[in-house]
């Protein structure tokens, strides 16, 4: 074999193979990716407007959310997930702010950070009325804490 | 009887014993005579150098992947099973509990034990040349013993696991640009679920293991091309003594005269080598220094493996392995706490995820790599490195104080709560 063929040959061939390496890995990172999520789904119905009550906001565990109903102003919905590391954010009537048990961070009822590690405010989600009249929160989709239904 | 003498022959693939040739088969043929030099330094084998901490992990590690392929056993890694096991194994399975303290208590041991090995090999400056690469390795077998106890840690599906790995995949997802990615592929999902279990799963019985071993063997064979353990401090020389040459070692001898390969021979080596090998050149004076493996070293290793088991067996005996309710995304326990090696790394995420939980651990571990290539004063004697032993003792104490901080000072809401007060229904 000449000089030259053999470099050109074994170039290609240093070439075909790194991008088999490359094309590869790729690939392991794309089979690793799951394609179908088996999780809750983001967009619910959580029940009739009736089925709230006025004053401290109501939890509910499996969807991790808070819903607050206002007389005047209506319905909102809050994030129960603490925007530091994930853990469940409690609520305590008796100072009205949100207490996460991790690491200490502190909420207003209207989400602000007040103390602790956390970087943002917690999460207010969408709340709307379906058709069949009970209320639909969607998870995808974030609203400013001023957002209220009025029902 | 000549069947089963063939037999036996097949499965052992050496003469018998009373031939010369078995004999010297029984030795070629030895694995771990294999790993070991014919001959060690006689100073190597005292416990004041080396504590036996680098056998102790090693023996921690055959504990734990003999305890743990029987616990494969029993246990199904999937969301209402896997807990459901975990009780059966407590209650049910003969010796089930016995052998699941055993792979706990093993697991936090070997995490002590290779922390305090690193402190060992770093205090004697073991890591100077020819072994940075080693420690290098080395690093890297602490974060995958690392990886093993944080995978092993979801498998129980109760609340300390589910927490515990909830809030440790949040701060990798901090990590700038990938980080939620990181966490999306190491979950297989959003949220600490059934896939999550799955791959964690998997991880901790099949992909880390792998590596380990593949790393632990690279880590045994390197201590040998280094030229074996290096010299006990007591005993290294006043003056500087003549350095050892070691193959594969970027030599500082003289160059090798070259000589052009013999025609009349095929060679199919990958390299041709020729000229004088380098060796280890060892005086008179050392070669008196030193002892055959075979039985000192050997008999020093079998103590260390039975203490080692045995002192797991007594701990399994005595204590018992937490296991709490089973996990409940929706009830955050207070406080929730990471597993104690990483409750040091919670303390700095608790003032900052992105600096402490990130950007501190990730410049840690980079340190730890570049040691051996930034401390490049030759001499291994404590005195003359002074400072780079007060960086690493600054190192070891705060890890120490922040992990001691995360366990005992730590209360509900994670207020700043000294251990010998009682809070009396924290929810
Ligand atoms: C799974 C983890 C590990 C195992 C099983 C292991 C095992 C061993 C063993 C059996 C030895 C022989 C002598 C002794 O007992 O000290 C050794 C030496 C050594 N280890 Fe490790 N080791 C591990 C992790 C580490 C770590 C985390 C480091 C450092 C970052 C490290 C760096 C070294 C070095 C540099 C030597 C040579 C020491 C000398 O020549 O004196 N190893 N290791």
């Amino acid at each position: 074999m000449k000089r030259r063929s053999f470099l050109s040959w074994g170039t290609a061939g240093l070439v075909a193979l790194w991008s088999a390496v490359g094309v590869s890995l790729g690939a392991v990172v794309r089979f690793l990716t799951p394609s179908v999520f088996y999780e809750p789904p983001q967009n619910f119905k959580i029940g009739n407007p009736a089925d709230f009550s006025f004053g401290p906001p109501t939890f509910l565990a499996e969807e991790k959310i808070f819903v607050f109903r206002d007389r005047e102003k209506g319905f909102a919905v809050a994030s129960a997930v603490c925007t530091h590391l994930g853990c469940t954010v409690g609520y305590f009537q008796s100072d009205e702010r949100f207490h996460c048990p991790c690491h200490g961070s502190v909420f207003g009822s209207d989400g602000t950070v007040q103390h602790g590690p956390a970087p943002r405010p917690l999460e207010w989600f969408e709340v709307t009325l379906a058709r069949d009249g009970q209320l639909r929160v969607d998870k995808d989709h974030a609203v400013p804490a001023s957002y209220r239904l009025m029902v | 009887m000549n069947l089963i003498r063939d037999a036996w022959q097949s499965i052992i693939r050496r003469d018998p014993l009373s031939t010369d040739k078995g004999k010297s088969e029984l030795v070629f043929l030895n694995v771990w005579l294999h790993i070991h030099p014919a001959k060690v330094k006689k100073e190597n084998l005292k416990v004041k150098h080396t504590f036996y901490l680098g056998f102790i992990t090693f023996f921690l590690f055959l504990i734990l992947v003999t305890t743990g392929v029987a616990l494969m056993f029993y246990y199904r890694p999937d969301a209402p099973h896997a807990y459901q096991d975990m009780k059966d194994l407590q209650f049910v399975v003969y010796l089930g509990s016995f052998l699941r303290n055993m792979h706990r208590w093993a697991a936090h041991g070997m995490v002590i034990c290779v922390f305090l090995h690193m402190c060992r090999v770093f205090y004697t400056g073991s890591y100077k040349r020819p072994r940075q690469f080693n420690w290098v390795i080395g690093v890297f077998l602490f974060l995958l013993t690392l990886g093993l106890s944080f995978t092993g840690y979801l498998l129980p599906w109760d609340q300390l696991a589910f927490w515990a790995i909830t809030v440790g995949t949040n701060i990798g997802s901090y990590a700038p640009l990938v980080g939620g990615r990181i966490r999306e592929l190491l979950l297989g999902g959003h949220t600490v679920g059934e896939s999550a279990l799955l791959r964690f799963y998997v991880l901790h019985v099949a992909v880390l293991p792998a590596v380990a071993t593949l790393l632990t063997m690279v880590h045994f064979w390197r201590v040998r091309k280094d030229g074996g353990l290096s010299r006990p401090v007591w005993k290294l020389k006043e003056a500087k003594s003549a350095e050892l040459v070691t193959i594969g070692a970027p030599g500082n001898g003289a160059p090798l005269a070259v000589v052009p390969a013999s025609k009349d021979k095929t060679y199919g080596l990958m390299e041709v080598v020729t000229g004088k090998p380098i060796f280890e050149t060892v005086s008179m004076e050392e070669e008196e220094d030193t002892v055959f493996s075979y039985p000192y070293a050997f008999f020093r290793e079998g103590v260390a493996l039975l203490v080692t088991v045995a002192s797991v067996m007594a701990v399994s005996l005595f204590w018992q392995a937490p296991l709490e309710e089973l996990a409940n995304p929706a009830k955050t326990p207070n406080p929730a706490k990471a597993p104690w090696y990483f409750l040091g790394l919670q303390e700095l995420v608790s003032h900052s995820a992105l600096l402490g939980g990130v950007i501190v651990p990730t410049l840690a571990v980079l340190a730890l790599i570049a040691i051996p290539y930034i401390d490049l004063t030759p001499s291994r004697r404590p005195a003359d490195r002074k400072w780079a032993i007060r960086a690493f003792t600054l190192f070891v104490v705060v890890n120490v104080v922040l992990i001691i901080v995360g366990t005992f000072f730590r209360g509900p809401g994670w207020a700043l709560v000294p251990p010998w007060v009682h809070i009396v229904g924290a929810e």
